[in-house]
């Protein structure tokens, strides 16, 4: 057992343990009431502090609540999280041309962080998900982000009647992207899953 | 932050793990619970996961709480935060920053209406206290930074550095009480 929890338990309350030492801790306090108190006293300040750090009005959906004897929620849940931890380096690392991709999405964040930029949505879009791009003020770069669907979808250049293909988004966890880093000035661009238009997003300078 | 005499019952009940102790205090706390997430992950639906997997952490775990650890909504509350910051010291750092990058300012500014006033009080305390007790302090709540991170972060040795956290919560937690 470790020694009392002292100072830990403002780091247990902000979450600045890692998982062993926090149930380390779990562990002492279930056995040590002064440190359970010390540990009750740091997580009511931390508490003070999200109350107070602004509440989100976005309501909690309604969603079936875990069941003590277990239902359907934790399979699915658990594979939704399974996924959603798969370090997306683990998997990419088996491929040499990864390298490239991985420079090239890095280029795409610092972009993001660093440039201004302007953003369109994409028009309805079926099934519930969405889409946006994201793209320099003079149009010299772009960046299409599908959101709540995998699947890679193509996104073209629509001009003059014709439709230009300029790419095709790549899956990145829970959205799929496409980053077009040179490019030229466009007005509107097309969402394409094969040869049908799914959403149309029209841009603004 | 004591909790009155209605909240004490509802503690025991989920120490004792009483369903309904479990649906009320989700009635009653769900929306700080999701705050907690949210300000952690900035993602609805990341948040939603969030404080399901932490309750359901927690219910599944006999003797997770007893009222000897305080009230029912402050444990509960820090679960779920720590909840948040694993996933999101998990998740791929790169997509996420994407997709919170390229977020609308629109649907940020919808999701964080919260009260004004009470997030002033927490800038207000935290501005009062002293540069080298402040800025640990928010490097642990802001950027969810490890200890061991913060101490090489800002060149201090992890004794000061917990000691200054432990000291400025103390303080920030009594002014938030008492503002």
């Amino acid at each position: 057992m470790i020694e009392h929890v002292g100072d830990d338990a403002a780091m247990y309350a902000l979450g600045a343990l890692d998982d062993a030492q926090r149930d380390a801790c779990d562990l002492h306090a279930s056995a040590c009431p002064a440190c359970a108190a010390l540990l009750g006293q740091a997580c009511d300040d931390v508490t003070a502090m999200v109350e107070a750090d602004g509440v989100p009005a976005a309501p909690l959906r309604a969603k079936t609540l875990p069941r003590a004897g277990l239902g359907a929620f934790w399979p699915a849940l658990a594979a939704v999280i399974l996924v959603a931890l798969l370090p997306a380096s683990l998997l990419y690392r088996q491929n040499a041309s990864v390298t490239a991709q991985l420079a090239q999405e890095d280029a795409m964040v610092s972009r993001l962080a660093s440039s201004d930029h302007r953003t369109a949505k994409f028009g309805p879009m079926p099934g519930g998900h969405s889409a946006r791009v994201m793209y320099g003020p003079t149009g010299s770069w772009y960046v299409v982000m599908v959101k709540g669907t995998r699947k890679p979808m193509q996104v073209a250049w629509m001009h003059d009647g014709e439709k230009t293909m300029l790419g095709t988004t790549r899956s990145l966890g829970e959205v799929a992207m496409l980053y077009l880093p040179q490019s030229h000035r466009m007005e509107k661009l097309a969402l394409m899953d094969g040869n049908e238009v799914v959403a149309e997003a029209n841009l603004a300078y | 932050m004591a909790d009155g005499d209605g909240n004490r019952d509802l503690a025991t009940a989920f120490a004792a793990r009483e369903r309904w102790a479990f649906e009320e205090a989700y009635r009653q706390f769900a929306g700080l619970l999701y705050a907690a997430a949210y300000n952690v992950l900035g993602e609805a639906e990341d948040a939603r996961d969030a404080v399901h997997d932490a309750l359901a952490r927690v219910w599944r775990s006999p003797g997770a709480y007893t009222p000897a650890r305080g009230a029912l909504k402050s444990f509960l509350t820090v679960c779920v935060r720590n909840e948040a910051i694993t996933r999101a010291r998990s998740q791929n750092r790169r997509t996420r920053l994407a997709v919170r990058l390229a977020a609308e300012p629109v649907e940020y500014d919808e999701l964080r209406i919260g009260d004004p006033i009470e997030s002033d009080r927490l800038r207000i305390a935290l501005a009062a206290l002293p540069e080298e007790i402040r800025r640990p302090l928010e490097l642990a709540y802001y950027d969810q930074m490890t200890h061991v991170e913060i101490a090489r972060a800002l060149d201090a040795p992890l004794g000061t550095i917990k000691s200054r956290i432990a000291n400025g919560l103390r303080r920030l937690g009594a002014a938030m009480r008492h503002a």
